[in-house]
């Protein structure tokens, strides 16, 4: 998206933050730079809103690395709430953007040590763990954070990331689980579930795979990602030692999947010589239909 | 009956004075309030029992999007004998009055109560007995104690308010002004806190986690494990059979 900076007024400006901040999108670069050109000097014509702006703001310029911009929103925002505990996160966040880990640390704790039931700075304490690349420590720390946070199901999604960077699939699919049951209509969350599933292997997780691959599908049937671990899945059941019925079954549904996904492909792709890449994938198909019988 | 003709006098002085004061009573209230309130403080183990609640909640709603052994796995978790957490989790009882519980209840008292019967009673000592306005639709003789208090004439139409009633119907009527004025969620309006008082929602004492406990390890003990993907390998045939068919 492109937006000229000049023709802006600082009320469009002020709407287009609104409209970021609605849609948690962090566009960090585009923030600072309409902060810069229009935003300033504006700003307190914005009125309440305008704390929110500057939290935007100083997240974007610690984004972008100008920490003279989020200093001085920092700055003006304790001079208005001295001593608030969300301000003080913000100082944390600039050491922590600045690479001084100890320091935010020690801030973030005394966050903690007034308000023990602030959610915000423990994650964060987290976060400088993962980013100075002690995963084993953050999952720790995270462990404990969900015993006590237990229904924070951004904070069990991260926890899934980490246990797949560390290849704990059972434990990673815990926490998928966990999430899913925030929201059991995203088709995308049965997809992701489905494939740590399909990843940890034996012909019982890729059934439970199979499961919640056909669920996302059934949520959306346009999930191109579902369809082909789907036929994948059924591929691996297809071949596997099962009873001959449910082999026929898999077998038959994964042709289906693999039917979808080409004319999914073929209706919708850009690339020119898509015909032939659809043919050379229909060979590879016939050579394993040779090997499933 | 001859049409009562009522002295502009009244309008000046009792009508309007009325809703003025009624109407700034309430927003000195909503002020007062935010001055002497003090933002309640969760305890951590509070905020863990809820998140815990919200949980268990989730987990009977939507278990059945999970693996049978996945269920039975979180539902132990909750409700085992020996190690779930409603069975080993110790909340001690709230206490009934501690200090900072009286602390609130006398300041609500002092905000709602004590304002209610001072300028409830001021405006009955100094405005009685006006008759103010006239509501502009005939009324059953039924109104006639709710219109016209203070003024017990047998023989004046129902329609008639007396300056006592038209006190109440302010303090009643005056919710929707206030939201305009003040925003949403203010604290000018005393009938809300009232209306809170009587079914005892305003006491917003964090219930006993023994007793929220033990009724959610009860719906948890009965929810039984349905697996809702259970027939999606039957559904996914169909649609097969019917794509094929369609070709």
């Amino acid at each position: 998206m492109s937006l000229n900076y000049e023709e802006m007024s600082w009320s469009d400006v002020r709407d287009q933050f609104r409209k970021w901040r609605e849609e948690t999108g962090r566009h960090s670069e585009e923030v600072v730079q309409l902060w810069v050109a229009v935003l300033e000097d504006k700003v307190h014509k914005t009125g309440n809103e305008r704390h929110l702006i500057l939290e935007q703001v100083i997240i974007a310029a610690l984004d972008t690395a100008q920490f003279d911009i989020a200093t001085k929103c920092t700055k003006q925002l304790s001079l208005e709430f001295p001593g608030s505990l969300r301000v003080m996160k913000f100082k944390a966040m600039r050491y922590e953007a600045l690479e001084q880990y100890d320091e935010a640390d020690d801030v973030l704790d005394a966050i903690i040590a007034k308000d023990e039931t602030n959610a915000a700075p423990r994650k964060r304490k987290i976060a400088i763990l993962k980013a100075r690349g002690r995963r084993v420590e953050a999952i720790k720390e995270l462990n404990d954070y969900l015993k006590k946070f237990m229904s924070d199901q951004e904070a069990w999604h991260e926890l899934c990331s980490m246990y797949l960077a560390e290849g704990e699939y059972g434990k990673a699919a815990f926490c998928m689980e966990e999430v899913l049951l925030h929201n059991p209509h995203s088709h995308l969350i049965h997809q992701r579930l489905a494939e740590i599933r399909y990843t940890m292997g034996g012909v019982e997780n890729v059934e439970a795979a199979r499961t919640y691959y056909s669920q996302a599908l059934k949520l959306n049937p346009h999930n191109l990602r579902a369809l082909y671990g789907l036929y994948l899945s059924c591929n691996f059941l297809a071949n596997s030692k099962t009873v001959s019925s449910k082999r026929k079954e898999s077998h038959k549904l994964a042709q289906w999947a693999l039917e979808q996904v080409s004319s999914h492909t073929a209706k919708q792709s850009s690339i020119k010589n898509n015909e032939k890449l659809i043919l050379s994938l229909e060979a590879a198909l016939g050579n394993m239909e040779i090997k499933s019988n | 009956m001859t049409e009562l003709l009522i002295d502009p006098d009244i309008r000046v002085w009792v009508f309007l004075p009325i809703v003025l004061i009624t109407f700034l009573v309430g927003i000195v209230r909503h002020y007062v309030s935010i001055l002497i309130s003090t933002q309640k403080k969760a305890e951590i183990t509070q905020i863990q029992d809820s998140q815990a609640m919200i949980r268990a909640r989730l987990l009977r709603e939507n278990g059945k999007y999970l693996s049978a052994q996945s269920f039975s796995m979180r539902k132990n978790y909750f409700n085992s004998e020996e190690t779930g957490y409603f069975k080993t989790q110790k909340r001690a009882p709230v206490a009934q009055n501690s200090s900072a519980m009286l602390t609130d209840m006398v300041k609500g008292n002092f905000i709602n109560v004590l304002p209610m019967v001072v300028i409830g009673g001021w405006i009955n000592w100094m405005f009685s007995g006006f008759v103010t306005t006239k509501v502009p639709f005939p009324l059953t003789l039924r109104f006639k104690p709710m219109l016209q208090r203070g003024v017990e004439l047998a023989s004046l139409d129902a329609a008639w308010v007396s300056s006592a009633s038209w006190y109440f119907l302010n303090v009643f009527g005056l919710r929707s002004i206030y939201t305009l004025v003040l925003g949403e969620n203010n604290h000018a309006d005393q009938t809300q806190a009232q209306a809170d008082a009587m079914t005892g929602a305003a006491m917003t004492m964090p219930q006993d986690p023994k007793a929220a406990f033990k009724a959610e390890w009860e719906a948890l003990e009965i929810t039984e494990y349905h697996n809702a993907l259970k027939n999606i390998d039957a559904d996914m045939l169909n649609i097969v059979a019917a794509s094929d068919q369609s070709e």
